[in-house]
């Protein structure tokens, strides 16, 4: 995958952002930072400012709609992809009319969640303008 | 819990009877009769006396004169079927045997039986235990019903609820697996990727149950939604098809679409009828031998259209075939490369096909093999 930039990895359970982030670094993604709930996720945020989030929709605390909300507040333009585990029509319109760029099933087979994560990332990140920059530092 | 499935046996006794006669000496004789079977009796004179009786006596079985003063027995009949609707206590008309014309009448106005006077006891204690006996198998029918509908319905939600809750982590154990068998973090020893490999090919067949058995619970809760528009179904064939080849090239079997040069369009919701063919080519494979030719052809004929597939794998016995179609039917044929069933795949493709008002089914080919067809009514 042809992205350089980091990713905020949003989900109350463990296993869940340890699976998704192996599979980003995997695909060759370096700077990757973890929340497990939307409030802690909007300082990680405001903090180091990711190119991308991911986002679970089922979350105590603050869920995933009302995180999202609050990111676009932040930043209108900010990248936002649901990760959801059942494909649930309502909460995914509602999602991307807030402005999600996109949805992925996290109980997906890992080469599938790469594909939907690769395609948004081309769609969201012309390849004219080169993204993020720094130096990889592993997490 | 008291089961009156297994408890059929019925006590009558302390049973509440109301009778109603203008008559004292009748009431006395029947009153007498009644006791002596163990009955509570409360009695009342005339048909407006047996209204307010009913109200506070709540009786099991009302016995009710016809030849009242002031308002008579039909009547009387016709208004408590009126006021206690379905929970009315069956009303037994009592007449003298030259009214016995009014009998009809009495059923007309709500009655179950009659008696006629003067009374034989034995025929009188019959009847009332008769109607007694089956007003309370109505009454344990209803509960029982009930019982069940509740706990199917909570047999649901516990099912959707352990599903949902066992996929997440199922598929993390899935995903964590398969990633370090692409050696993301780092070359496994052979030993290692073999245990590696059956922690995936574990918790992939979990989740396939798990998948299943939501779809179940969701299906048997009434909540599936069906989003139909108009398809191809040569559309969906074909994406299938392809897809499916991809699995088939490793048991060496190749599927192939004949479309007879049809296109049909039916109204579908897309994932579901995706999901069917899926499973009926992933079947279809599963049970042919290695190196066979799966074949799918579209058909089209009057009001409906749909697919069939057709294998070369043994048929199905016709012995096990009420089974196919049923929650966890799985028959004595087995899997050709090792495959695991749960026996839950054609029992959601019916239910799916079925919530289309379509119709699944089976047949064998004389030779060898199945061929399983869905019909879906055609797009108007």
């Amino acid at each position: 995958m042809n992205f350089s930039g980091s990713i905020l990895l949003v989900d109350d359970e463990a296993h869940i952002r340890k699976f998704i982030s192996l599979l980003l670094r995997h695909l060759g993604v370096t700077r990757i930072f973890e929340a497990q709930n939307g409030s802690i996720a909007l300082e990680v945020y405001k903090k180091e400012q990711p190119d991308l989030v991911m986002l679970d929709v089922n979350m105590p605390v603050m869920d995933g709609i009302e995180t999202l909300r609050a990111l676009k507040e932040i930043n209108p333009d900010c990248v936002v992809v649901m990760l959801t585990s059942l494909a649930n029509r309502q909460t995914i319109d509602e999602a991307v009319a807030l402005g999600a760029a996109n949805y992925i099933r996290k109980d997906a087979a890992p080469e599938e969640i790469g594909r939907a994560l690769s395609s948004t990332i081309d769609d969201c990140f012309a390849p004219d303008e080169p993204e993020g920059g720094g130096t990889p530092a592993d997490t | 819990m008291d089961d009156p499935l297994t408890n059929p046996s019925i006590d009558l006794k302390g049973r509440r009877i109301l009778a109603v006669d203008d008559d004292r000496i009748n009431l006395r004789i029947i009153g007498g009769i009644l006791r002596n079977e163990g009955y509570e009796i409360a009695e009342a004179a005339s048909g407006e006396q047996a209204l307010e009786v009913y109200a506070t006596f709540q009786p099991n079985l009302v016995l009710l004169d016809v030849m009242m003063p002031g308002i008579d027995g039909f009547a009387t009949c016709r208004t408590l079927k009126k006021n206690y609707g379905d929970k009315c206590a069956p009303v037994i008309f009592v007449t003298a045997k030259s009214e016995a014309d009014d009998v009809v009448m009495g059923f007309d106005a709500g009655g179950v039986d009659y008696l006629t006077k003067p009374f034989r006891p034995k025929e009188v204690v019959a009847r009332i235990r008769t109607h007694l006996s089956n007003q309370q198998l109505v009454e344990q029918q209803k509960d029982l019903v009930q019982q069940l509908s509740k706990a199917n319905a909570a047999k649901d939600r516990f099912l959707g609820m352990c599903a949902h809750d066992l996929r997440n982590p199922l598929s993390s154990i899935r995903g964590l697996a398969e990633l370090m068998d692409e050696n993301a973090i780092g070359e496994l020893t052979p030993e290692q990727r073999e245990i590696i490999q059956t922690i995936h090919g574990a918790s992939q067949s979990m989740l396939q149950l798990v998948n299943e058995l939501l779809d179940v619970a969701t299906i048997e809760a009434g909540h599936l939604k069906l989003e139909k528009v108009p398809t191809s179904i040569v559309e969906i064939v074909e994406r299938s098809v392809h897809l499916s080849n991809i699995e088939a090239a490793k048991k060496n079997t190749k599927i192939e679409m004949v479309t007879g040069g049809m296109d049909p369009i039916v109204d579908v919701d897309r994932n579901k009828i995706r999901q069917v063919v899926d499973n009926l080519i992933n079947n279809a494979v599963k049970y042919s031998p290695r190196g066979s030719i799966v074949t799918v052809l579209i058909h089209s004929h009057g009001a409906v259209a749909g697919f069939a597939v057709r294998d070369s794998g043994p048929g199905i016995p016709e012995s096990e075939r009420h089974k196919l179609f049923k929650d966890y039917g799985r028959l004595s044929t087995l899997p050709t490369g090792g495959e695991k069933s749960t026996g839950l795949g054609l029992a959601i493709c019916r239910k799916i096909v079925e919530a289309h008002n379509g119709t699944i089914g089976v047949d064998n080919i004389p030779g060898r093999g199945a061929e399983f067809i869905v019909s879906l009514p055609l797009h108007k």
